[in-house]
């Protein structure tokens, strides 16, 4: 209970020291968002965007799921896109992948982890398509970044699949989807593939795939 | 319900003929004596009306022949143009102008008289039918037969007419009114309506013509005199009739003055004519739509051959229509018919055509203006709401206070200007974002007119520093010029605005220098 107790009176203290600065802080975003960006990342508690970013309330609309799946059956994701595509109107769309996830690791291995295993099947495919690249990367780490970098690749053109990101191209040159990677380690973020913002970007978004060998 | 053909309807057509023929007579005469032209020129017109235009015309129902609503200006046209011969040669040439208007397909207007103002021309006519025809049912003929104006050539208005005339009851017009409105009342409501070879108004002008033989040979002093009965100059008849097929005067067509006559003519007979076909084709119950250009056609040569030998220049006329739908009439048989009963019957039978009261005619004409004017007409303009009860209320009172044109034309713009308010604020998109979204998306109609150009103005006008908008028009065909340079106007505008606006399908123009 005292973790719990704690989350309370952590945001008692951090309301106040906001309103401290501005006591209209929560007023002014209570009837309304305009975020940027949509965020798509990993549910890995190591990865808190918001403050690694220093993004204010308002400023970002978050989802996140095991290993930052773009999986076009994902009824919650796909929601997720469209209200902030077509109703909040972002203009970019962040695929975040982070260095050490547990998701990308267990894909690659052989062990069993239950119902997650289903969710994972994606990254597993992703591993298959690049064996040979990665047979020829010497070390498991070296392999597992790259493995991490490949997902993040795979679910930014998963997005450019999707009749969401599709029919707001039609309309105009927007959102800009954008592939980066959290460094654990350092806790920067890296770019892996930016601006992509047609089709013409989407089509170069697997020939990076193919060729580019560990960053 | 099969269409009825010629001659499986004589049955009904024939009847219906006798019946508009009784009409038109007086009607034809009435309107020579009104216009300062000679008595037979109205019957000619008549015969023509019936026989050349029944014959030619694509309407089946619509009777055609000399209007009340020309009246004025051929008054004022012999008077110009000197003399009558010299007028027929106008009505010639006004044929002419018809064909012409015709042949330019310029008929097309008819689609765009506005229903409400056609509701409202009838119903006024049957207004005026009624309050006309009211002094004539009480034995007060001073005012020409088929009259349609406000202001009498007598110098009564409709309603002082009225006022004489309760004044200076004829008791023996009365009683020949009542009867007649009383049999053709039974006539409608009851089974003897089936009756096809004996219409309600031919039993009501029998009675008529049957009482006041009666009272003459009883030596009651309730007896109408010729005043008061059909005038057809009897003692000529035949003689005059014949005399009178003139020739016009060929050398006028070389004078300015009368092509004037001749296009004025044209003109208003053409829109009085289109006017009549659109009423009558809203009357007719099997629902037929007559070719408004083949009747200017056929309205042409039918002006043109009454020119040619005399007669009245000629519209479609809507009493003598409603009084043929009213008595049976199914197809043009019947306005052949009754073409072919005023050459033969004036000819032949003038005396016995003579002793017809007027105040029979007058009941038979009250009768059909009942039924145009019919209050269930009004309760259902009424809960039309008033876009279309205003303007059908405006064309009757224009229509009854001044003249037919004057009070149509009245009543369309009233109608025009509510269609064009429609269509002004009428919005050109619909809006496909949810509401509360940040980027506001609307997609812009199939066709974006110079109309429209208002309710984007509103909508461009709404906007504030800081929204998005995004307008589509990628499912345009069409968007008019002025629209795009609109757009293209706020576009710089926008930007120093804060509004993000963007477009989307649309190619702008590029504006022109100087501008």
């Amino acid at each position: 209970m005292e973790y719990i107790r704690r989350l309370f009176a952590q945001n008692r203290d951090i309301v106040a020291d906001i309103c401290k600065h501005d006591p209209e802080f929560f007023a002014k975003r209570a009837n309304k968002q305009e975020p940027h960006f949509l965020f798509i990342g990993c549910a890995d508690s190591r990865v808190p965007i918001e403050t690694l970013t220093g993004v204010a309330p308002g400023e970002m609309f978050v989802h996140r799921n095991i290993a930052n799946q773009v999986r076009s059956v994902d009824l919650n994701l796909l929601s997720v896109l469209q209200y902030a595509v077509e109703v909040l109107d972002v203009e970019h769309v962040i695929v975040c992948g982070h260095y050490g996830c547990g998701g990308v690791k267990a894909a690659m291995g052989d062990q069993s982890y239950g119902l997650v295993d289903h969710w994972l099947a994606g990254i597993r495919d992703t591993c298959a398509r690049h064996e040979m690249e990665l047979a020829r990367l010497g070390d498991d780490k070296r392999r597992f970044e790259r493995m991490v970098d490949l997902n993040v690749l795979r679910q930014v053109h998963n997005l450019t699949r999707t009749p969401i990101v599709q029919s707001a191209w039609k309309r105009g040159r927007r959102p800009m989807l954008h592939g980066i990677v959290y460094d654990i380690h350092d806790g920067l973020l890296k770019e892996l593939v930016m601006q992509v913002d047609g089709n013409d970007r989407a089509r170069e978004l697997l020939t990076t795939q193919r060729d580019s060998v560990g960053g | 319900m099969r269409l009825p053909t010629m001659a499986g309807s004589v049955r009904e057509d024939a009847p219906a003929a006798l019946v508009v023929f009784l009409v038109a007579l007086p009607l034809c005469l009435g309107i020579a004596l009104a216009s300062g032209a000679p008595l037979f020129s109205g019957v000619i017109s008549g015969i023509v009306g019936g026989i050349v235009i029944g014959i030619l015309s694509g309407s089946q129902l619509m009777v055609s022949g000399p209007a009340a609503g020309l009246t004025a200006i051929v008054v004022s046209a012999i008077g110009t143009l000197g003399s009558y011969p010299a007028f027929l040669m106008a009505v010639v040439l006004s044929g002419g102008v018809q064909i012409v208007l015709g042949a330019l397909r310029a008929g097309v207007i008819s689609y765009y008289f506005p229903s409400s103002v056609i509701r409202g021309m009838l119903a006024a006519i049957g207004l005026i039918l009624i309050l006309k025809q009211l002094p004539h049912a009480v034995g007060w003929d001073h005012d020409f037969e088929g009259d349609e104006s406000f202001v009498q050539p007598d110098g009564d208005t409709t309603f002082t007419a009225i006022d004489h005339a309760l004044h200076a009851i004829e008791p023996g017009a009365l009683l020949i009114a009542a009867v007649s409105l009383a049999l053709l009342t039974v006539w409608d409501k009851t089974v003897l309506k089936r009756l096809k070879l004996l219409p309600g108004p031919l039993v009501a002008v029998l009675a008529g013509v049957g009482i006041n033989a009666a009272l003459q040979q009883s030596g009651s002093n309730w007896t109408l005199l010729a005043e008061h009965l059909v005038q057809l100059p009897v003692a000529s008849s035949a003689g005059e009739f014949f005399s009178f097929l003139s020739l016009p005067d060929f050398s006028a067509s070389l004078r300015a003055d009368t092509w004037r006559v001749a296009v004025t003519l044209g003109v208003v007979a053409s829109l009085e004519t289109l006017l009549s076909l659109e009423a009558t084709d809203r009357m007719d119950t099997h629902k037929r739509v007559s070719p408004p250009n083949r009747e200017l056609f056929a309205q042409g040569v039918g002006n043109a051959l009454s020119g040619l030998i005399g007669g009245l220049p000629m519209t479609g006329v809507i009493v003598r229509s409603a009084a043929n739908i009213d008595a049976g009439g199914k197809t043009k048989l019947a306005a052949i018919l009754h073409g072919v009963l005023l050459l033969v019957a004036v000819v032949t039978i003038p005396a016995l055509l003579n002793s017809i009261p007027l105040a029979s005619l007058a009941a038979v004409l009250l009768y059909t203006g009942f039924k145009l004017a019919h209050p269930r007409i009004f309760r259902a303009m009424w809960g039309q709401g008033w876009k279309q009860s205003l303007p059908f209320a405006a064309t009757i009172v224009a229509i009854l206070l001044t003249d037919l044109l004057v009070g149509i034309t009245l009543g369309l713009a009233m109608a025009f200007a509510f269609i064009l308010l429609d269509e002004v604020r009428f919005e050109c998109f619909t809006v496909t974002s949810p509401p509360g979204a940040v980027l506001k998306r609307v997609q812009l109609q199939e066709q974006v007119s110079f109309l429209n150009k208002a309710s984007l103005a509103k909508l461009l006008a709404s906007l504030e520093p800081g929204d998005r908008l995004e307008i589509n028009g990628s499912s345009c065909r069409v968007i008019h010029r002025d629209v795009l340079e609109q757009m293209a106007d706020f576009q710089r505008q926008a930007l120093e605005r804060g509004i993000d606006l963007r477009l989307v399908g649309i190619d702008l123009p590029t504006p022109p220098l100087g501008h």
